[in-house]
């Protein structure tokens, strides 16, 4: 009787445990592999306790590969996307919010369908118009067109739409142009969905894989996404260096999330509840 | 206003109408283009490797897009149905969402590792429980629902996190009037939560779709689109067929159907949201 009911107590947590402990398996393995020495990488059966740590891999790493560069490479990339798309995107979004010109509507209609648009869709004629810029190969010509990407635009609409119209006219009243009313008003009382909206683009932009790879083709110059593929392509087989690589270039993010959880998490959630409408 | 215009007219705009164009010509920007009409995309529709990729698109689609939505549903529902202390709930959120965080070539890599044919963890265990599990990354039928899978641990948790921010604003009233009724567990699951959540799951539904629609890095770096062409999704045949065979005007015709395709499926996503009622 009274197993029974502490098992029942007990059972939903085993499972939630299980779960996560399950889910986390793949980042130990990664991380596991990365600091085993070679021989022990390739064991049968799968050795979870190497015989000694090694930082061997870690080191080829950055000694043979531009590895820092790439690391450099991103966050430049991503600290550029996240600030020129918070800029360009509140102006759009002010102008769509709390101005009224003619075709407005049907403009924002079209963005909303744009937003859903991959980049596979127009990738083609994306690398002619680069070429034709020379923006291949450069932070311009990755960045640029992520900073374009409609997402920022709709979702601080959203939150822009819904600042009460009193809090214009006072402004207003006061003298101040429709700029002044941007500065003064929205912005201030808009920061947390600026950060929300930040989270996301960077994250985004650290991550972005398929334009990067395209655009980027120096191996000096690309960023961490296509770097790592860039190492599985040149040896197929050493798996402790892949593997370190892979785990290195996880440790930003992770160190990050661990920091910024809260927020982070926050931030996902809002970019997620301000598209539904 | 200007500037975003700008920068989404040249870059994002411009493009796609751009890649309609392209996709009428034998485009060669040394030797100058021809128009052709619609041969490209007659060629296209006449090559079987094109439906091939087709084929495996919404193959995977089919399978990815329950697995993660499913999963993260489950796990929100798990998380707000039994979370009692507040750092274990923590805890099991971070871990269920932290992949998410990371890029597809981190996923791809260590999930090809775990499925390696020799030396895979996942792999070998497997093989350990069922002697007659298949060999996922180099059997045919196999290599897409091990990619469907990989995708499924990278993207679930985002869906659970905007779900249970869902089911967090169903006050907790109603279920204790229910409780009161007599309403079931199952009945509570139908009738409150199913049209509650709608918004959220919607949302992530569409999201979905249209992540499943442009699948590329994982297909690319865990299979190639093999053995054979078992795995070849669209977004990696463009890829193939515009930067390895320079074939650009077929594969900006293979971009446009892609885009009817994800235009035709949002449209539906669009008007099951309501999103066109917001707009008024």
């Amino acid at each position: 009787m009274n197993w029974q009911k502490g098992l029942k107590r007990i059972l939903p947590y085993l499972v939630m445990y299980g779960i996560a402990f399950l889910w986390v398996i793949p980042i130990l393995w990664m991380a596991d592999t990365a600091f085993k020495p070679e021989r022990e990488i390739f064991h049968i059966p799968p050795k979870w306790i190497p015989s000694h740590f090694t930082l061997d891999h870690v080191r080829r790493l950055f000694s043979e590969w531009p590895f820092l560069r790439w690391l450099l490479n991103s966050l430049i990339v991503s600290t550029s996307v996240t600030l020129g798309s918070l800029i360009v995107s509140t102006l759009a979004a002010f102008s769509f919010a709390r101005l009224k010109w003619r075709g407005r509507d049907v403009l924002f209609m079209i963005l909303l369908v744009f937003m859903l648009l991959p980049w596979q869709v127009n990738v083609i004629p994306l690398f002619f118009t680069m070429t034709k810029f020379r923006f291949l190969n450069t932070y311009q010509g990755v960045a640029l067109p992520m900073m374009a990407m409609p997402i920022g635009v709709f979702l601080l609409r959203q939150f822009f739409i819904n600042i009460p119209q009193d809090l214009e006219d006072a402004a207003r009243i006061d003298g101040c142009s429709s700029f002044g009313v941007l500065m003064r008003v929205i912005i201030p009382i808009s920061r947390p969905v600026f950060a929300a909206f930040g989270v996301y683009m960077f994250n985004f932009a650290w991550n972005e894989f398929f334009w990067s790879m395209i655009c980027l083709r120096k191996a000096n110059m690309v960023t961490l996404p296509v770097g790592l593929k860039l190492l599985q392509g040149a040896f197929e087989i050493d798996y402790g260096l892949i593997l370190a690589g892979a785990f290195v270039a996880s440790l930003p993010s992770l160190a990050v999330f661990l920091i910024l959880r809260k927020q982070i998490i926050r931030g996902f959630t809002l970019a997620g509840s301000g598209m539904k409408g | 206003m200007v500037p975003f215009l700008g920068l989404w007219g040249v870059f994002l705009a411009w493009p796609v109408a751009y890649g309609v164009y392209i996709s009428l010509f034998d485009w060669n920007p040394l030797k100058g283009s021809k128009f052709v009409g619609l041969a490209n995309y007659i060629q296209l529709f006449h090559e079987e490797r094109f439906w091939n990729a087709f084929a495996n698109t919404f193959k995977f689609a089919g399978m990815t897009i329950p697995l993660i939505i499913g999963l993260g549903f489950v796990f929100a529902l798990m998380i707000w149905g039994w979370g009692r202390s507040r750092r274990g709930m923590a805890l099991i959120q971070s871990v269920l969402f932290f992949p998410y965080l990371l890029t597809v070539s981190i996923v791809a890599i260590t999930w090809k590792w775990l499925l390696d044919r020799d030396f895979g963890l996942l792999q070998h265990t497997l093989n350990r429980i069922f002697p007659s599990a298949p060999v996922f990354l180099t059997e045919p039928a196999w290599a897409l629902p091990a990619i469907a899978f990989a995708t499924a641990w990278w993207l679930a948790g985002y869906r659970m996190v905007v779900l249970q921010a869902g089911l967090e604003e169903i006050p907790r009233e109603l279920f204790e009037s229910a409780a009161i009724d007599g309403a079931r567990a199952r009945h509570q699951f139908l009738h409150i939560i199913l049209p509650l959540i709608k918004p959220p799951l919607l949302f992530t539904l569409v999201l979905t779709i249209i992540s499943a629609f442009r699948t590329f890095g994982q297909v690319l770096m865990m299979t190639e689109g093999g053995p054979g062409r078992s795995s070849e999704v669209l977004a990696l045949y463009l890829y193939w067929v515009g930067f390895d065979y320079f074939q650009v005007g077929k594969a900006a015709a293979a971009g446009v159907v892609l885009l009817v395709l994800i235009l035709i499926l949002t449209l539906i996503g669009v008007r099951m949201l309501g999103l066109k009622s917001e707009l008024q």
